[in-house]
């Protein structure tokens, strides 16, 4: 099946089965191998992806699921040369150590700033609460997160 | 690990309701498997443990996703209508439902993290028919109604009839869930939703209590309750519900109170919890949602 | 410029956060197969055969079982562990045969085609039955290994204690879940050498290991290890067996083979930390003076002796805790019983006797009706003090300034007297309808030591080699640098924390050094990444091997004149790449003694203090823990946001061990191997960490005295948070985790 949809904001087409899931079609057809496999039952977040800008777990979606829908990866953050305020942000502080779950969370963050650009501690954590780590304890993925927000808001003009 | 069977299955995506009970009804009438799905937080998950399939034909996956009727919130006078494809995260930002059955905002909430809620779907919840089910329980305790479609129209099932037996449900192969549609909680009335997980967030529920209770003049004239994780069912606790009623909230005794929740409840050990801590929990919560109920301040 | 003590960023940052990173999934070779392994169901038996259903179509799969074996062994202290079974079979989920083919669903299937054909025995499945012989599945005795440590006469010292105190104290399985399951790559060249591109901690590990298997000088054997998420010693041992298993594949079907557990196989197979019990005796003065201790302890090794002697070794090392004792007998088991091996896991084996010591210290205490801290406090080795091997202490003992740090931080006197009222920093979502409204707070203390480094003679047997090169940068032609070793970046901060060092010796940005990926055939030997020894022990090496070709740089300076630049870029030109490796040399004076446990068991200690608030359900009996405030005396903290990581989360894993990890087992096999049901901390169950980094440097340690520190937050986590439980409810549960159902049991016998 011909599935269109938008990915990483561009215009997208491929024949792929249609009830495949979409992190097997994102890392195998598409080679976007930044979106990571952790428990494949939608538990670790690992593949978290935005479908129409809300997070998912894409081991749950099936391919098909995402018709004439916009997805995002990992991939998608950034704008290729430079990294996004987030990115920079869990670089400086600490928030990736081993950087499996990182692509997950990063996605979860970039919605949650989507929707609330100065989020409170209790906003940061709730909306990261489907991602897994393993590494880090979450504290400095907390201040990584606030870091970006208040880097974001100081880039806004005006 | 049957997930490597899934590209061999068929997919369809109905463009409306009757598409979708014609392709039901179709395949139901040769005997064919369908499988409907929403957000696949169940099945997709089930297929990593299923064993794989002798060979034979492998069921059809009808993406029930987006089909119109299925979604949206709707409130008309006191009743309000769940599209059985309305996501968690869908009900959780439902202003109205959140002023009027905050009990099913919290639920929404509840449920799993927001990957989860972005994707689940009541219809899903009752389909599968998980005694866990945190969507179940909240149904159950506003005594909802569960409206199933097919080519021969519609079927109205109360909730109290829909679920027949462990992860089995009163619906027919030909029929798909449509909607859930209840009558709002009155004004003041006292809601409760508590979930006792495995941890904070992304958790199955060991116990969970939901609860209605509905004021006229004072008096608690109904009260309404789900229970999951404690029967093969989702549990709606009639023994209790009826002593709230009479002799009423104040009037019963605490071990009178624990007699009727072990009356209404068959728990079980097994790898999240004991039966013995499930009960006592239960007992817990429905001593607590009682202690909720007894000031009454703001009556009808 | 002062690259060390400095919070950089971490150079393999950017690659991870924008999805560049290769983790061994993310790679392909053309022509790969996937490869799946059949195991056993049942916990002993004698295999019989393996039996191909021929009604099936075998075209196109390889199969292999135990007879394509070379040599079948898996190389680690023993050679007990055959790499695939061939005769008995010691525990469910062991490795039978393996299967490759191009596509998955055809190996799944042919899988299912495989029938093992075992003769069931009865298992051994309890350290109890192990100990009483229930049936021999391990020598003569079931037993592994035995340690014994004993200064002067404890029994005796015990007997003219006023206060003698009793106490067993017991810890579960936990599974590592790093959050990248096991996976590898292999394939063999044309001339016969094999490749594997692991997620592995310990890339020589897996060379010693397919030498062996296969037969192969050390040139013919080429393992790199690919960007790994996560280890905590799940990938120290463990991915040895799975490059053979790779590697047979790829030998019987000619082409390259990938196999990548999913989560369920992971925790089914691969191991875990050992259960332990262990039962304590003091003796000490009414004002609390401690005494004597003797100490017996029993893990749970599993079904082969994989790494348990050493994890059994230094348990019983850290059991005395960091206090004084004139007295100590220790005496120490590792036993066999047919359940999966339990292998290394951050802090391997003092977890779980410093579980046992603290708690067994809350239990004085209590009894003498003392503060646990000051207690504590009361009885701190310090600097001259001997440990239970007779190691005279000459530096480096932070803890006293640790457990000061931390209890200010914490307000300790405040909480620990009025429990109820605290600022709140919780994160749990409040619900709506408060049904269970009874809620206790409580605030409890841990203190401990964690040996940095291997442990005994373990580094002068390693020896740990590692090289600095210049080498001309191939676009520029200025003079780069290169630190080689075996040491892997798991997410630690190898990488980041080398190149510092390096950059530092040499006078250099950090961009001028670069972290060769660690692959034996291009990095020397700096033995594996595993006991808290990357930093302290290579990082030492490294220093002196950069100084020294900094010297060089600089003699050629002094001779022939021009820049810092101008004299490395002679010197390339007049040798081409030029290399200075360096070999560990141990501290004069150190002294060990394996035959006797005297002597100097490690070369220096880290210290920490772990303080847990905690808040109980009174009715429900859930745990949140609301703030966790450490101090650790890291010696000189190299990169503090890296240290800050490294604690924090290695408290929050010893939070979930204490509180939420529960591995079921059924018959031998584990029965809840999913994410679902095997739960670590989320973000909402991690509590607000206040994390204080002491500095009490060691004179040998690099950067200016930094020490090991990866595994010792794992040592005070569980403690900290049973002992607050206790102040918060007066339930006192010395058998982790403490489960709700646990709580709820104990707090009918309690009663407060």
């Amino acid at each position: 099946m011909n599935v269109r949809f938008t990915l990483n904001g561009k215009p997208a087409a491929l024949d792929a089965p249609p009830a495949a899931r979409l992190l097997d079609v994102l890392r195998g057809a598409l080679g976007l191998t930044g979106t990571k496999e952790g428990c494949g039952e939608g538990e670790c977040g690992s593949c978290t992806v935005l479908l129409d800008g809300a997070p998912v777990n894409a081991c749950l979606v099936l391919f098909g699921q995402v018709e004439g829908r916009a997805v995002t990866t990992v991939e998608g953050l950034g704008d290729g040369a430079h990294l996004s305020p987030l990115q920079e942000a869990f670089v400086k502080e600490g928030g990736a150590q081993c950087g499996i779950c990182t692509p997950g969370f990063l996605v979860s963050a970039e919605a949650l700033l989507a929707a609330i650009p100065q989020p409170g501690e209790t906003d940061i954590r709730e909306a990261l609460a489907g991602n897994l780590c393993r590494c880090t304890g979450y504290q400095r993925i907390v201040e990584a997160v606030r870091a970006a927000a208040k880097e974001r808001t100081s880039r806004e003009p005006g | 690990m049957s997930l490597a069977e899934l590209p061999l299955h068929g997919f369809e995506r109905p463009a409306s309701l009757a598409d979708a009970c014609a392709t039901l009804s179709r395949r139901a009438g040769k005997g064919e498997e369908t499988v409907l799905v929403a957000g696949g937080t169940d099945w997709v998950v089930s297929q990593r443990l299923a064993p794989l399939s002798l060979g034979g034909e492998l069921p059809l996956v009808l993406d029930v996703s987006r089909i119109p009727e299925l979604l949206g919130v709707k409130i008309a006078g006191e009743r309000a209508a769940i599209g059985a494809a309305a996501t968690y995260f869908e009900i959780r930002h439902h202003s109205a439902l959140s002023r009027r059955v905050p009990m099913l905002t919290a639920m929404a909430r509840d449920v799993g993290a927001l990957q989860i809620q972005a994707r689940g779907t009541l219809g899903g919840n009752l389909a599968t028919a998980s005694p866990a089910a945190d969507g179940s329980a909240a149904l159950m305790a506003l005594d909802a109604d569960v409206v199933v479609a097919s080519v021969h129209g519609e079927r109205r099932i109360p909730i109290g009839q829909w679920f027949t037996g462990y992860r089995r449900t009163a619906r027919a192969a030909d029929e798909i869930i449509a909607r859930i549609e209840f009558t709002l909680p009155r004004t003041g009335a006292h809601q409760v939703w508590r979930k006792v997980g495995t941890r904070a967030a992304q958790s199955i529920s060991k116990v969970a209590l939901a609860a209605v209770g509905e004021y006229e003049r004072g008096r608690c004239v109904r009260v309404g309750l789900g229970m999951g994780s404690v029967a093969p069912v989702t549990a709606a606790l009639p023994t209790v519900r009826a002593l709230a009623v009479s002799p009423g909230p104040l009037a019963v005794p605490d071990d009178q109170l624990d007699a009727a929740v072990r009356r209404d409840i068959a728990p079980i050990d097994d790898v999240r919890s004991t039966a013995t801590y499930r009960a006592h929990v239960a007992s817990a919560l429905v001593r607590g949602f009682f202690r909720t109920l007894r000031p009454v301040s703001n009556a009808g | 410029m002062a690259l060390v003590g400095r919070s950089v960023p971490r150079p393999d940052g950017p690659a991870k956060v924008t999805g560049r990173a290769r983790y061994v999934d993310d790679v392909t070779r053309p022509g790969t197969l996937v490869g799946a392994t059949l195991r056993s169901t049942v916990a002993r038996g004698r295999l019989r055969g393996i039996v191909r259903d021929l009604s099936f179509d075998w075209t196109g799969l390889t199969v292999v079982t135990a007879e394509n074996v070379p040599a079948n062994v898996v190389a680690l202290i023993e050679e007990d562990q055959p790499v695939l079974a061939s005769d008995d079979v010691r525990h469910a989920g062991e490795p039978l045969a393996l299967v490759a083919g191009e596509d998955a669903l055809r190996v799944q299937r042919a899988l299912q085609h495989l029938r093992a054909d075992i003769e069931p025995l009865p298992p051994v499945l309890t350290v109890a039955d192990a100990l009483s012989r229930t049936a021999q599945i391990y020598g003569s005795d079931n037993v592994f290994r035995t340690v014994h440590i004993a200064k002067g006469d404890a029994a005796a010292a015990i007997a003219a204690c006023p206060v003698q105190l009793s106490g067993t104290y017991t810890t579960p399985h936990q599974e590592h879940i790093y959050l990248e399951p096991q996976g590898v790559l292999a394939f063999w060249d044309e001339g016969g050498g094999a490749h594997v591109l692991s997620s592995c901690q310990c890339p020589y590990y897996i060379h010693k290991g397919i030498k062996r298997t296969f037969g192969l000088t050390d040139e013919r054997v080429d393992v790199t290890q690919a960007v790994t998420g996560g280890g905590f010693g799940g990938k120290e041992e463990y991915p040895t067996i799975l490059a053979l298993h790779a590697l047979l594949l790829a030998k019987a079907s000619g082409r390259p083979v990938k196999m990548i557990y999913d989560r369920k196989e992971d925790i089914e197979a691969t191991t875990k930390r050992h259960p332990s019990s262990v039962s304590i005796t003091s003796g000490c003065d009414r004002d609390g003076t401690l005494r004597a201790v003797s100490i017996r302890i029993v893990f749970d090794g599993g079904a082969y002796v994989t790494l348990s002697p050493v994890v059994l070794s230094r348990g019983a090392l850290h059991a005395a805790g960091a206090y004084r004792w004139e007295h100590v007998a220790i005496e120490a088991q590792a036993v066999a019983t047919n359940t999966p091996p339990n292998g290394a896991f951050r802090g391997f084996g003092a977890p779980q006797t410093i579980w046992a010591m603290e708690r067994h210290m809350d239990r004085i205490a209590r009894t003498l009706r003392l503060d646990p801290l000051l207690l504590r406090e009361k009885n701190l080795l310090r600097v001259g003090d001997t440990t239970p091997t007779g190691q005279f202490l000459k530096e480096s003992v932070g803890v006293a300034r640790c457990v000061e740090e931390a209890k200010k931080a914490s307000r300790w006197e405040e909480r620990r007297a009025s429990p109820a009222p605290a600022a709140s920093g919780m994160f749990r979502l409040a619900p709506p309808g408060a049904v269970t409204a009874r809620k206790a707070r409580g605030i409890g203390a841990s203190v401990y030591l964690h040996g940095a480094g291997f442990t005994g003679s373990g580094e002068l047997a390693h020896r740990a080699r590692i090289a600095v090169d210049l080498l001309a940068d191939p676009k520029t032609g200025r003079a780069r640098f290169r630190v080689r070793g075996g040491s892997t970046d798991i997410g630690q901060g190898t990488e980041t924390v080398f190149r510092q060092i390096a950059a530092e010796a040499l006078w250099v940005s950090m961009d001028r050094v670069e972290f060769a990926t660690p692959s034996t055939a291009a990095v020397p030997d700096s033995g594996p990444t595993v006991a808290s020894r990357t930093v302290m022990v290579v990082g030492g090496v490294l220093e002196a091997a950069a100084r020294s070709l900094f010297a060089q740089i600089e003699g050629e300076r002094q001779q022939k004149g021009g820049s810092f630049e101008d004299a490395a870029r002679r010197l390339l030109a007049a040798h081409g790449t030029v290399t200075v490796e360096r070999e560990y040399e141990p501290p004069p004076g150190l002294a060990w003694d394996d035959a006797t446990y005297r002597g100097d068991a490690y070369p220096v200690y880290g210290w920490g203090c772990a303080i847990a608030e905690v808040e109980v359900d009174l009715d429900t009996f859930e745990t949140s823990v609301l703030g966790l405030w450490s101090a650790h005396d890291v010696g000189k903290a190299i990169h503090p946001t890296n240290c800050k990581g490294q604690i924090e989360g290695g408290l929050l894993q010893a939070i979930g061990w204490a509180l939420q990890e529960n591995l079921v087992m059924r018959e031998g096999r584990v029965v809840n191997a999913r994410l679902t049901d095997y739960v670590i901390p989320t973000i909402l169950d991690a509590p607000r960490f206040t994390t204080l980094l002491v500095e009490d440097p060691f004179s040998r340690g690099p950067g200016g005295g930094a020490k090991g520190l990866g595994e010792i937050p794992m040592d005070g986590g569980a403690p900290a948070v049973a002992a607050a439980v206790e102040h918060a409810t007066g339930i006192v549960c010395d058998d982790l985790p403490l489960l709700p159902e646990k709580l709820f049991a104990l707090s009918k016998e309690t009663r407060r």
